[in-house]
């Protein structure tokens, strides 16, 4: 990964290894990518008693949801916060969803 | 369609030939070599992989990123669940079916999980049994799509007040479909004007939470 050094905040995802973040709207189905954009929603949204947190993500493009199993919030993501995350989406209605994709926090 | 079916067992074996006889294009996974040499000419149309389909390269390698459906048919449960969440999250495989070994451990074969339908035997044996032995009782077969439509079946016994009715006549709910009806061993395809008779085996496939309306109309 290219390094500029430390005087140029460097805002792209340093962990996630996917790759330059893809705007949303071009986002292909069942291709992986990173995407970056701000979280709009938030709503645990439980299965069969078993927890789970849907976050909107949305960059101006379009909007994903990326949904984590198992937890009903993660530290650090709140209303608001810039977020990247990298995974595989699919369709469910009109919207991209990945499954328990990574994250990043973004300043 | 393209499947791939993980676990070359009897209930991997049998899918694999039905659905490559039928026309799809299957790849049946196992991890034991001497399996897949054993069966590997099983059928002209199936093809074979060695490898752990717990392993997300290995789905990989079978093209699970363009797969129509992955169906983890292992003896294990835990392998069944680890291949359906691997095919869900990593690889956003459309439909995810899984095998229930262990009736105790169906709760887990859900969404949360990858799970899309998930097939228990003990808990369809249940029910046929349950099918053959009641007449005039609302049986659950299968359900489909995380629970939110199930098949149903009905014996209608003399009582029931469906009988010497039109189908379209009877009231059903907009969330619920006539989908056959068994009658002394044939199978008639339902249309709005069959008339059902007492002994007909009635299926029924029911969704959301039409289920008390249909008993009510199928059983009385």
């Amino acid at each position: 990964m290219r390094r500029r050094g430390t005087e140029v905040a460097d805002t792209r995802p340093a962990l996630l290894c996917g790759g330059e973040p893809v705007a949303i709207a071009e986002v292909l189905p069942r291709r992986r990518v990173v995407v970056l954009g701000q979280v709009t929603h938030m709503r645990a949204r439980p299965t069969d008693g078993i927890p789970s947190l849907a976050v909107t993500i949305s960059d101006g493009t379009g909007a994903v949801t990326a949904v984590w199993t198992g937890r009903r919030a993660i530290g650090g993501i709140t209303l608001g916060r810039r977020l990247a995350v990298e995974g595989v989406g699919r369709l469910v209605g009109d919207r991209l969803e990945f499954t328990n994709p990574s994250y990043e926090l973004q300043p | 369609m393209r499947v791939r079916i993980v676990g070359a067992g009897s209930v991997g074996r049998y899918m694999a030939v039905q659905l490559a006889t039928s026309g799809h294009d299957v790849t049946i996974l196992d991890q034991d070599p001497q399996v897949v040499s054993r069966h590997r000419w099983l059928h002209e149309g199936v093809h074979w992989e060695e490898g752990d389909g717990c392993e997300p390269a290995t789905l990989a390698r079978v093209g699970a990123a363009e797969v129509d459906v992955v169906a983890a048919v292992t003896g294990d449960d835990e392998d069944n669940l680890v291949v359906s969440l691997l095919a869900k999250q990593e690889y956003a495989v459309p439909r995810v079916v899984a095998r229930v070994n262990n009736p105790n451990n169906e709760w887990m074969f859900n969404e949360t999980w990858g799970v899309d339908v998930s097939v228990s035997t003990p808990h369809l044996l249940t029910g046929l049994v349950e099918e053959a032995v009641n007449v005039g009782s609302f049986v659950r077969l299968l359900s489909f799509d995380q629970g939110r439509a199930r098949l149903a079946e009905v014996t209608l016994a003399d009582t029931s007040p469906a009988i010497g009715n039109e189908i379209a006549a009877l009231g059903l709910p907009r969330e619920s479909t006539v989908v056959a009806v068994l009658r002394s061993a044939q199978v008639v395809v339902p249309r709005g004007d069959t008339v059902l008779l007492a002994g007909d085996e009635v299926l029924v496939l029911v969704t959301g939470d039409a289920e008390p309306d249909v008993r009510r109309v199928l059983v009385g």
